[in-house]
């Protein structure tokens, strides 16, 4: 009732406000960005029409567990989501399902994106504590006073592979004192095929996303924004877990102030207050071969408040940012023979767990001298747990705690030097993590990779993580060379481990495992990138990926990805453009079979596509086509639940139009 | 302005359309577990002066274990009679006129704390039109031996965490075994308590009915109940849990124990029963596999549970 009775107000409001606009545009209002690495404009090389998943997937350091077609999870740093923060412009965004078929990136939509920004290590600290770093996905905002007062894009395509059709749609409006964003977009498919041509079943999605943004001016240096995305997916297909996705659905919702200073140190203080809900519904009667049904409905709301400030005088600038946000997590377990209205057995696989964080972060960088910089940062978080139903997490912990409070700081520092082409960077990192809901109060929570039920400890230590990283580069008119590495030493590191005690209890299990802590793991990074323009049309690059993890024993850790490499040439005549690359991977030798995995094998992927650019009166336009996976390569990937395989040929099609 | 207020619309028709209720837990546990903790009168008996009230829980009598507390008042003077011996005897009498006994306190004596005289029945099973129980009871008051008999009702015990068997033990003997307590089991681990009782076979021939000696019962002394609760329906795979603690007795003469709940739902208690000597008097290992589909195979001596 709350946000129905504020979505009216913000309706009458934006009549009001559009009655009053005016026209004098003296000062826009603009972001003072300190630092960032951000990935501008949401397409990738081969495709201009991408999925939030697609795009993430074009940086270096994402990988993706991938389930099926749909809310594939983000692996940074061959991390998974437990070690990194995923927020939507800081706001933290907690999925509902305890199987991770809702990472937070699947509840937005790339046409009411702007940018993601990706941050390593405890360089990711500023929107909360993190072993692997943050990737933060930012909303689009649409600037005052744009001399264009209307901006749209409209993007349909068509890819034949899984019979995907898409339609997705954004308008904006600048006037000097009101702006308004708006997005609308619907993709469905059907099932995909693989390289065999043979049809992978429960592999469809639908997916409806729509976002507001309204921003006023309330003065020349400050401005109101109130944001809402809604999101629903129903009828998803997991082809790699033993049930569906019925019905997910996400409100995320924010209100901003934000105050600009023309002078002294403080330049802007940017404060947020917002309100996220998410309800997600597993679906398992959708496989006939499932004897008994379980009812897997999860529920995940958050209120939260981020306030950032940005600092700058002479050489010095500085980002300070207060995070705090009050989670509550709830699943359900609820099984049913084949007479639905008996019941077999109820259970809570959340029960009913409170998360509340506040942290205070800090990011400070000096200009040294021309060539060089230091960056210093740290923040310090209170992390405390609530669980209510403690009974269930006595089961297996007899006697522990119903409440739990941690506390997480993090520290991290960096160097940078640039002598003429030439730039290096060395830096290092410390910081804490609590466990996540189901890492620390998760009971019964199915594993359909390892097989294993897994059930949550209280009592788990903070992992801490030791990190050092180094990048070299080299760049030209023509050439660009890039190198990094980073090293991470994790302390208590959380990993399930067989229990001995307790039996298994879901449908398919084999087995309990508790998440435990091992003294120790190791993970080793590399990247190299280079690009070289061979003509001033034709453009080549190539990127080599490495990791290396390590549990304490020296075995190895899942979901690492073996060496991999991506080379692509992008060539440009007039309107017409044509980028062909190819991708692989090599054999996974350095697999886990503790944890569930098998030798993968090495696999090349070869893509191609070529787009062209045209104008209807003002209209611009863009259409392209191409093919992934052209020589139609059965596989799948470490990564890939259950060995899932991948999509066969895929030709895809797709037309963008900017007014 | 109109594609403002088509999202408001839309909007608000997500919110407020409606989805999948929260499961109410406590509410839940609550209608599945009928609770009563109250004493309550269950039926009373008059002879000469005296009136004899017999207190159950609930107010009535159930098949399985009854805790009874018997209260004697002398109704000319409304004075509480405390020094009495007490006995009391419960016969079932079937259509064919056999009659038979079910494990009970014979000798029931004055709990001088609490103020009443305090016994126990394990009634073997409940009232039909071809099988009735008949409590006989005596007492001495006033060097005066009064003995009465009642015909009572024993009601279906529809807790099923009170449910209770009667089996034949390997060594030929008729034993009972009843669950005590928790009447209303959590998610946790719960301590369990049950009665085990044994038929002692006459040894002499009976005499005037009803005769004591034929219808004794004692409570078992020094035996095992070893403990593997399983869930038994074919979806939950012979679902168990850990944390689990075989019955032994303690001195109020019953056998306790630890049950691990892990979920709710329906539970079978599989027992092996020991003697002093560790030998089985009755039971049998259950398979520890997790069989999704195939009901749980249960020992040969077990008690379902359900909450």
């Amino acid at each position: 009732m709350k946000y129905i009775i504020m979505l009216l107000f913000l309706g009458i409001s934006v009549t009001a406000q559009n009655q009053h606009a005016h026209h004098d545009s003296i000062k826009k209002l603009e972001e003072v960005t300190v630092k960032s690495a951000t990935k501008k404009k949401i397409e990738t090389e081969m495709k201009m029409a991408v999925s939030v998943d697609e795009f993430l997937s074009s940086s270096d350091n994402i990988s993706f567990i991938k389930r099926g077609a749909y809310a594939w999870e983000p692996l940074l740093n061959n991390m998974s989501t437990e070690r990194s923060t995923v927020t939507i412009d800081g706001m933290h965004v907690f999925g509902a399902c305890t199987d991770k078929m809702d990472p937070i990136t699947s509840y937005v939509e790339s046409n009411n994106l702007a940018s993601i920004d990706i941050k390593s290590g405890q360089e990711g600290s500023l929107h909360g504590s993190t072993i692997a770093g943050s990737i933060d996905l930012k909303r689009k905002s649409t600037q005052f006073g744009l001399q264009k007062r209307w901006n749209g894009a409209y993007q349909t395509g068509f890819e034949f592979n899984n019979k995907q059709f898409f339609n997705l749609g954004n308008v904006s409006y600048s006037g000097t004192k009101f702006v308004a964003d708006g997005s609308i977009s619907y993709r469905t498919a059907d099932n995909y095929s693989d390289g065999n041509n043979d049809e992978v079943k429960h592999s469809q999605y639908n997916k409806f996303n729509t976002s507001l943004g309204l921003a006023y001016k309330t003065s020349e240096l400050s401005s109101l924004r109130l944001d809402a995305i809604f999101d629903m997916a129903k009828n998803v297909g997991y082809p790699a877990l033993p049930m569906d996705l019925w019905l997910s659905r996400a409100l995320i919702t924010s209100a901003a102030y934000k105050q600009l200073f023309e002078e002294g140190l403080v330049r802007v203080v940017d404060t947020k207050v917002y309100f996220n809900t998410i309800e997600h519904y597993m679906d398992d009667t959708t496989r006939p071969e499932n004897l008994v049904h379980m009812d897997m409905p999860g529920w995940s709301t958050t209120y939260g408040l981020v306030s950032k400030a940005n600092l700058k005088k002479n050489d010095y600038s500085s980002e300070i940012q207060l995070n705090a946000y009050d989670n509550l997590s709830i699943a359900e377990m609820r099984m049913y023979p084949q007479d639905r209205s008996e019941r077999t057995m109820f259970a809570y696989s959340w029960p009913w767990v409170t998360t509340r964080f506040a942290g205070l972060s800090m990011n400070n960088s000096w200009d040294i001298s021309e060539r060089s910089q230091i960056n210093l940062g740290g923040s310090l978080g209170v992390n405390y747990n609530y669980s209510k139903y403690v009974e269930f997490n006595w089961i297996f912990h007899p006697g522990a705690p119903q409440e739990k409070t941690r506390f997480l700081p993090s520290l991290n520092a960096a160097y940078n030097l640039n002598i003429d082409q030439f730039n290096f960077s060395v830096g290092t990192g410390y910081g804490h993590r609590a466990p996540s809901v189901s890492e620390g109060y998760g009971y019964y929570i199915y594993n359909s990779f390892d097989r294993y039920d897994y059930i949550g400890d209280p009592n788990l230590k903070n992992e801490i993580s030791y990190e050092g990283n180094a990048s070299a580069g080299f760049k030209n008119e023509r050439l660009s060379i890039q190198g990094k590495i980073n090293y991470f030493y994790i302390q208590n590191y959380i990993i399930g481990k067989i229990l001995s005690l307790g039996s298994p209890m879901n449908y398919q299990s084999v087995g309990v495992k508790g998440y435990t802590s091992l003294d120790y793991a190791t993970l080793l990074n590399m990247s190299a990138n280079v690009s070289y323009d061979i003509l001033e049309h034709l453009h080549w690059k190539g990127t080599l990926t490495y990791a290396r993890g390590m549990d304490d024993k020296g075995g190895n850790l899942p979901f690492i990805r073996p060496l991999s490499y991506l080379t692509s040439l992008h060539y440009m005549y007039k309107n017409f453009g044509i980028q062909t690359s190819v991708n692989g991977d090599f054999e996974q030798i350095n697999y886990s079979p503790e944890y569930g995995e098998d030798l993968t094998g090495a696999y090349t992927i070869w893509n191609i596509s070529a787009d062209y650019s045209f104008k209807i009166n003002k209209v611009k336009s863009t259409i392209q086509i191409g093919a992934e996976n052209l020589l139609n390569e059965y596989y799948s990937t470490y990564a890939d639940w259950g060995n899932i395989p991948r999509m066969g040929r895929n030709i895809f099609t797709s037309l963008k139009v900017n007014f | 302005m109109k594609s403002f207020n088509f999202w408001i619309i839309a909007l608000l028709f997500a919110v407020t359309s409606c989805t999948i209720d929260k499961t109410d837990y406590e509410a839940e546990t609550g209608s599945e577990v009928p609770e009563s903790y109250e004493f309550k009168e269950a039926t009373s008996l008059t002879s000469g002066n005296y009136k004899i009230s017999i207190e159950a829980l609930n107010g009535a009598f159930y098949k399985g274990y009854n805790e009874l507390r018997l209260k004697i008042t002398n109704t000319q003077n409304n004075q509480e009679l405390t020094t009495a011996s007490v006995t009391f005897l419960p016969i079932l009498s079937n259509a064919d006129g056999s009659k038979s006994s079910c494990p009970h306190e014979y000798n029931v004596a004055y709990d001088a704390t609490n103020k009443y005289y305090s016994g126990y029945s394990v009634f073997t099973g409940e009232s039909t039109t071809t099988a009735s129980w008949k409590l006989y009871i005596s007492f001495t008051a006033d060097n005066q031996k009064y003995e009465i008999n009642k015909d009572v009702t024993v009601e279906k015990q529809s807790n099923k965490n009170l449910n209770m068997t009667a089996f034949a033990g390997n060594d030929g003997e008729q034993y009972v075994i009843a669950l005590v307590s928790p009447q209303k089991p959590t998610v946790s681990e719960n301590a369990l308590v049950a009665g085990i009782y044994k038929y002692n076979k006459p040894t002499t021939p009976a005499g005037t009915f009803p005769d004591p000696s034929q219808f004794s019962y004692s409570e078992v002394a020094g035996y095992t109940l070893k403990l593997d609760p399983r869930m038994p329906e074919p979806s939950m795979g012979n679902h168990s849990s850990p944390n689990n603690k075989d019955l032994t007795q303690e001195t109020d003469g019953l056998y306790h124990g630890v049950v691990n709940y892990t979920m709710t739902g329906n539970w079978t208690l599989n027992f092996i029963m020991m003697n002093q000597n560790g030998l089985i008097v009755k039971g049998t290992i259950v398979p520890t596999d997790h069989t999704p589909g195939v009901e749980g195979v249960k020992s040969e001596l077990y008690i379902d549970t359900l909450f």
